[in-house]
């Protein structure tokens, strides 16, 4: 799997969701609370995505206590990773919306 | 007792889906998987249920195992049995699948791949060695390695196969 530039959209759902700590489940719900049940990530694409990111660096084991529910947050490198990405989209959205500006005066 | 019967999986690395689709029927006319066993599945008469199976496959350490299975149920997924690297859960329809992007998915097929790729080498290696010595002695040690290359040959051919089967899968995806 190619993770990294450009992240593919689970990617950047679950690294916005580790920015703070949190566990699994909880990066599950609140991606599909942010969107509203748009996009939803599946257990197994989930689980593979924390052991890509975890491999990377991009994230670190911040407390394995429970063992059901092993909190993971943002490393450095991830932070950097993420605003990266950030930009990319943005990018993307300013020429749309720029675009589309344009096109509804004319 | 419970009443049982068994079911031949058509090889996992060839047709997943099929496998995963006979399941759900057998599962609706109340026939449910109960664990791998022998190159198929054994199912338990209970109640007819709709629900649907997806299999991962992912050899797991012991400190991983809750957290793995613990995901899958908070997602609606209910463990059912593991064999090795294999584990096979049920939802109910219209549950969010197990793999919700292409690319953890493609990685899924890749692991798959990893112990199908070993047991080729097992099977092919003593197949090309007996072939080679069968063609380079005579009298009794020729005898023995034409035997013994037809007894690898047999176990070569569908590992071969189930490997090409893997490859096939990781490039069409």
């Amino acid at each position: 799997m190619k993770l990294f530039e450009p992240l593919t959209d689970s990617v950047f759902y679950i690294m916005a969701s580790l920015t703070e700590p949190r566990h699994g489940y909880a990066v599950m719900s609140l991606v599909e609370e942010t969107t509203k049940g748009a996009f939803v990530i599946g257990p197994a694409s989930l689980y593979t995505i924390i052991k890509k990111l975890l491999k990377e660096q991009f994230i670190v084991m911040h407390d394995e206590s429970d063992s059901r529910r092993k909190v993971y947050v943002l490393t450095d490198v991830g932070r950097q990773t993420l605003e990266a990405d950030i930009a990319r989209r943005k990018v993307m959205i300013e020429m749309a919306e720029k675009g589309l500006e344009r096109g509804s005066i004319g | 007792m419970n009443q049982t019967k068994y079911i031949l999986s058509a090889g996992l690395a060839f047709s997943e889906a099929a496998d995963m689709k006979k399941l759900r029927h057998e599962s609706m006319q109340g026939w449910h998987l109960k664990r791998f066993r022998c190159a198929g599945y054994e199912l338990e008469k209970g109640d007819n249920e709709d629900v649907i199976y997806s299999i991962d496959y992912r050899l797991l350490e012991p400190d991983e195992k809750d957290e793995y299975f613990g995901m899958f149920a908070i997602a609606g997924w209910t463990h059912v049995c593991t064999e090795y690297n294999m584990h096979v859960f049920k939802a109910g329809k219209g549950t969010v699948p197990i793999y919700s992007d292409a690319e953890s998915a493609r990685d899924k097929i890749s692991r798959l791949a990893i112990p199908v790729r070993s047991v080729t080498i097992y099977t092919v290696v003593p197949t090309v060695l007996f072939g080679l010595l069968m063609n380079f002695t005579s009298g009794t040690i020729q005898t023995v390695s034409q035997f013994a290359f037809y007894i690898a040959l047999i176990f070569a051919v569908p590992s071969v196969m189930t490997y090409l089967a893997t490859i096939y899968h990781q490039l069409k995806k």
